[in-house]
């Protein structure tokens, strides 16, 4: 139970970077997924059925603290935890956490994420699908990898030990 | 029974997820339901006290940075101000000597953007102020630089507004130097296109754009930013009209809300038209 009281609390503290630091290291509009970062890190520690529940929950609470349309981060963010929780292996969790691993999951994941995402998103609207899931996706994806070094450095200091 | 229940256990992964992307698809075609409304509120509520402690810790090196700005502004303004004084004495002139009516005066709510989500699935800023201040959904937002938003959620003492470059976001334009009337929203990257503007129209590069008197939100003649592109596209009979924003989103600091735009009068006699028509 501790455990969730203390995802909860962490997940809020996301959201919050997510809707101040990320615009402060925005490029031309692509900001990292911070959040996406967290719940990849749920899935390789905690496993599947975790990333999805709290994957679906950090969506609703940021489509609903941010103005967006309700439904649609929970939905994209409970489909890239539930990917992500493909990934977790209970005698390798160190080892995915502190190499390239985690960095081809979040891109993966993050991938998946904005795929999800902007096929609902551009439903109906006559802005080119294609391209946006291609560009800003993508190079979003690619953000959020480079910035999920951040965990991979500190898991491999954590981790040194190990190997 | 007890099969599905084996089956439920040994798939539960697949069955949660099943169930919470149904659920979120109940709650996409959910978005205007009252009850959500008022959670949205109670959240923006508490999102909005945490970002306004956030905001209260300053960041010297742009403090600095906006000091030199508004100095030079200031200067720049007050040159204006003693031309625009001229002007309006001009313009009252004339304008007993047509006997035009005064425009109504906007009233302004002045607020502090507290939160911004800038990027580019989801551009909103989240705002100090709320209904308490008279500002409600739908009422426009703007800043010195011209126009900014519109509000989409309010709580008691914050809101949330979303910024033009959203895909949701369409509103009246004119080219200011030729008239010339187009729709605005947004083209999916960090620009603004004008659509519905023939070729035959006179449309260049460098020209403002600005609001037209058919928003039923925006007031007229605020500015919206600069013509950047314009592109004669074979396949149709529009011209392909790109538009720079004349607001730096990634800045903004302070906004203002217009709480007395909407023409309750107008809006009334046009809705009432639209349905004796169907």
């Amino acid at each position: 139970m501790s455990r969730y009281i203390k995802f909860i609390f962490i997940s809020i503290i996301f959201i919050v970077l997510q809707t101040t630091v990320a615009n402060i290291i925005s490029i031309r509009g692509i900001s990292p997924d911070f959040l996406l970062i967290w719940i990849v890190l749920i899935a390789i520690r905690y496993g599947q059925i975790e990333s999805t529940l709290f994957g679906f929950a950090i969506g609703l609470l940021y489509d609903l603290a941010t103005g967006g349309v309700i439904g649609l981060s929970s939905l994209s963010k409970s489909v890239s935890g539930f990917m992500a929780g493909y990934f977790f292996n209970e005698n390798k969790t160190e080892i995915t956490l502190s190499t390239y691993r985690f960095l081809l999951i979040v891109l993966l994941t993050s991938l998946i994420h904005n795929l999800f995402y902007y096929l609902i998103y551009l439903q109906g609207s006559e802005i080119n699908t294609f391209r946006s899931i291609v560009m800003i996706g993508g190079i979003t994806a690619l953000y959020t990898t480079t910035i999920s070094l951040l965990p991979v450095f500190i898991f491999m200091r954590k981790y040194s030990f190990i190997r | 029974m007890q099969r599905i229940l084996t089956l439920l256990i040994e798939f539960k992964e697949y069955f949660i997820l099943t169930l919470l992307v149904l659920f979120s698809i109940i709650l996409l075609t959910l978005n205007d339901n009252p009850q959500l409304k008022a959670i949205r509120s109670y959240t923006v509520a508490t999102i909005g006290i945490i970002q306004n402690t956030l905001a209260m810790v300053p960041n010297i090196f742009e403090l600095q940075r906006e000091n030199e700005v508004l100095r030079k502004l200031n200067v720049t303004l007050l040159d204006e101000v003693s031309r625009l004084r001229e002007a309006k004495l001009e313009n009252t002139r004339l304008r007993e000597l047509l006997g035009l009516k005064e425009k109504i005066k906007y009233k302004f709510v002045a607020a502090d953007v507290i939160g911004k989500t800038l990027h580019l699935q989801r551009n909103t800023i989240t705002l100090n102020v709320g209904r308490n201040n008279g500002v409600n959904v739908d009422m426009p937002v703007v800043s010195e630089q011209g126009i900014a938003g519109r509000i989409v959620a309010v709580s008691s003492n914050y809101s949330i507004a979303q910024l033009l470059l959203n895909k949701d976001f369409r509103t009246s334009v004119k080219i200011q130097r030729s008239r010339v009337d187009g729709i605005l929203g947004w083209d999916g990257s960090d620009r603004l296109m004008i659509k519905n503007v023939s070729k035959k129209q006179d449309v260049k590069v460098g020209d403002a754009a600005i609001t037209s008197e058919y928003s039923k939100i925006f007031p007229p003649d605020i500015k919206v930013g600069v013509v950047i592109s314009v592109d004669e596209n074979p396949v149709t009979l529009f011209k392909d009209i790109l538009i720079e924003p004349s607001v730096d989103f990634t800045r903004l600091e302070q906004v203002f809300v217009i709480t007395s735009t909407v023409d309750t009068q107008r809006v009334n006699l046009e809705s009432k038209f639209m349905e004796r028509k169907k």
